[in-house]
């Protein structure tokens, strides 16, 4: 009987997995077919502009951003930028900080650039990168390269006033690559969650310790200013999880509170349109804080 | 023995239920039962049982209906619980920010927090039967003293059960059970228990509300919100993490199959990220006391240089102290919280 048992639960897995692989296929094949419309539509309408390259815009847009060879680029990105404000303004509310949660085991340092620079061109401060092995903040230099690449290769001339800050508080402080103020990209990876909240604690019974103050002072509101660094950065409003696995994998727990998890299947070839998508589903939330 | 408003007795005057629920699944729940028990199953499941007050305006019945139902719904689950072989079960009863909803909905809500725990003392025996042992995870000084009361009663009367734990998060926020136990921490270095740099991952763990219990293998969250709301916010880091769109008391043993099978399929790789996790705790803390020890021995031998052996052995004695710190601390801490139960206990037995 176990065993028979045993077969029907590996049976359903691979109902779920099959399930599970259609639906991803008809989520794809029903998105090229809406852009075809759309496109087919625009084309009509504008029709000078689509003879000039117009329909494959979304696929370079995508697959390969680093075709800027042609020259309708310049033409191409001049358009866009204007169309991510105006989509960040149309939308009910609008993470003042972001973070994006990558689950699988090979992360793509391209897609997850793009994603920061389309988060920053809607108009979000502050964009936080986290994989629980820290391979992004291995890689900082890395990431932070190709954020710059796909800035200028998205926004064109103008992502220049764009500028990245990369922050990390780990150990590694002093290499810092800071090069201006706004918006700031910050790469975080398992020692910033519970490792920070131990060394809080640490350093508050250092204190107590030193006979600087008693343990009954401590406070959450105490804690939470050692936690929120010296940057007055707010918590993550939103964390878009991209991936097969549904855990926070332990991204910062102190600050995910009130945070909306959002789930995307995979963060390779994520298109403008998923993250939209998921920000129109963020604005449309509302917290209630205990009420 | 107390006196209270007769207005809201009448509102929560509903029929009583209790919290042990008998009875065995029918065929087809069974079938699915033991497929899913196959699996990798999960030990300790939380719920976040969200939507009673959303149940209650759908159906046009009073709020305070509406979380009478959400209970009974915990009892039904429960049973559902046990029968998939789920020991243990955590469930956030009441927020510490809950307190800000209107005085007339907290007032009921302790009501009916008080008539449940006056039923749960009442099934002392059925309790027992089932080895349902019931503790309260938060800061009961917030609540009003006969509730403290009740709950220590049945905390204390429950404590010896081992069959199955149900954790009552009531007057809870993680937030605050975190910034607890560094408190709880930051006494143990003024009684001179422990050091400041004895402060760790796993003796914060420790010091938590939860920490009689392993981190839940499952959260749920009902109603569709896609946020923890301040809730174990610690222990679920490396949890699967599912959120159902059902108001919770609408909340059927489907739904829950569907969780457990969405936590069969993350299962490896969560498995996976807590090993490493794991691993990386270790190294963390050898490297902290290897650290510690250096320090102990310069100062000790006046600045010179040691050998390997000797900086072996130093490190190797100090880890030894710092366990031993570590286990008296924890012991004297154990104290403090049972005792305080427990004289909560003693007032309500004497009075």
């Amino acid at each position: 009987m176990a065993l028979l048992y045993g077969l029907l639960w590996r049976l359903l897995l691979v109902l779920v997995h099959i399930n599970r692989a259609l639906v991803a296929w008809l989520r794809v094949r029903l998105r090229s077919w809406k852009g075809r419309l759309w496109e087919r539509a625009m084309a009509g309408l504008l029709l000078p502009v689509a003879l000039a390259g117009f329909p494959d815009h979304q696929k370079k847009l995508n697959q390969n951003p680093d075709a800027n060879a042609n020259p309708m680029t310049g033409n191409r990105t001049a358009g866009r930028r204007p169309r991510w404000l105006s989509d960040g303004k149309s939308l009910e509310k609008l993470p003042v900080h972001i973070g994006l949660l990558v689950t699988e085991e090979e992360p793509s340092y391209t897609d997850i650039a793009n994603l920061v620079v389309w988060c920053m061109a809607v108009g979000i401060s502050y964009v936080s990168v986290y994989d629980h092995h820290g391979i992004f903040r291995k890689n900082n230099s890395r990431l932070l390269e190709e954020i710059v690449r796909q800035q200028q290769d998205l926004l064109g001339a103008d992502g220049s006033k764009y500028n990245v800050e990369f922050l990390s508080n780990g150990s590694d402080k002093h290499q810092h690559h800071v090069v201006s103020c706004s918006p700031t990209v910050k790469v975080l990876s398992p020692e910033d969650g519970k490792q920070s909240i131990v060394q809080a604690a640490q350093q508050l019974c250092r204190s107590v310790e030193n006979k600087e103050r008693s343990s009954k002072d401590i406070s959450v509101s105490m804690l939470d200013v050692l936690l929120r660094e010296s940057k007055n950065v707010p918590d993550p409003e939103l964390v878009v999880k991209f991936g097969p696995v549904d855990s926070t994998l332990g991204f910062l727990p102190w600050h995910i509170r009130l945070t909306e998890f959002i789930s995307l299947p995979s963060h390779r070839n994520v298109s403008y349109e998923d993250l939209l998508g998921v920000l129109q589903r963020f604005g449309s939330c509302h917290q209630r804080l205990g009420q | 023995m107390r006196k209270r408003s007769s207005s809201l007795k009448a509102t929560v005057e509903s029929p009583n239920m209790s919290w042990i629920r008998e009875g065995e699944l029918n065929l087809l729940e069974k079938i699915s039962a033991n497929i899913l028990k196959a699996g990798p199953m999960p030990k300790h499941v939380a719920f976040i049982m969200d939507g009673n007050r959303r149940f209650a305006r759908k159906k046009n019945m009073e709020r305070q209906e509406g979380h009478m139902q959400g209970f009974n719904k915990l009892a039904e689950t429960l049973r559902w619980c046990k029968h998939l072989n789920i020991r243990e079960v955590t469930v956030y009863a009441f927020s510490i920010e809950n307190f800000k909803r209107t005085q007339n909905e907290v007032d009921g809500l302790m009501e009916l927090a008080r008539q449940k725990f006056e039923k749960l003392l009442d099934e002392r025996e059925n309790l027992e039967k089932h080895g349902v042992c019931i503790r309260v995870l938060g800061d009961l000084n917030m609540l009003p003293l006969d509730l403290q009361q009740l709950i220590a009663k049945a905390v204390v009367s429950t404590k010896a059960h081992n069959k199955c734990f149900l954790n009552v998060c009531f007057a809870y926020t993680s937030r605050y059970e975190i910034t607890n136990a560094v408190r709880e921490m930051a006494w143990g270095v003024e009684q001179g228990l422990i050091k400041a740099s004895d402060v760790s991952e796993p003796l914060l763990s420790e010091c938590l509300y939860s920490n009689k219990s392993p981190n839940p293998d499952l959260l749920i969250r009902t109603s569709g919100e896609v946020r923890l709301s301040d809730f174990l916010l610690w222990q679920t880091s490396h949890s699967c993490l599912v959120f159902q769109s059902v108001l919770w008391p609408e909340y059927s043993f489907w739904n829950l199959c569907e969780a457990i099978l969405q936590y069969q399929l993350n299962h490896t790789s969560i498995q996976k990220a807590r090993d490493l996790h794991r691993e990386h705790q270790a190294a963390q803390q050898l490297e902290a006391d290897r650290a510690c020890a250096a320090e102990l021995l310069q100062h000790r031998g006046n600045g010179k240089p040691a050998d390997a052996q000797r900086r072996q052995e130093a490190l190797l004695h100090y880890t030894t102290r710092r366990e031993e710190r570590i286990q008296d601390f924890l012991e004297a801490l154990k104290h403090k919280r049972d005792s305080f139960i427990h004289d909560l206990w003693s007032d309500a037995v004497s009075a």
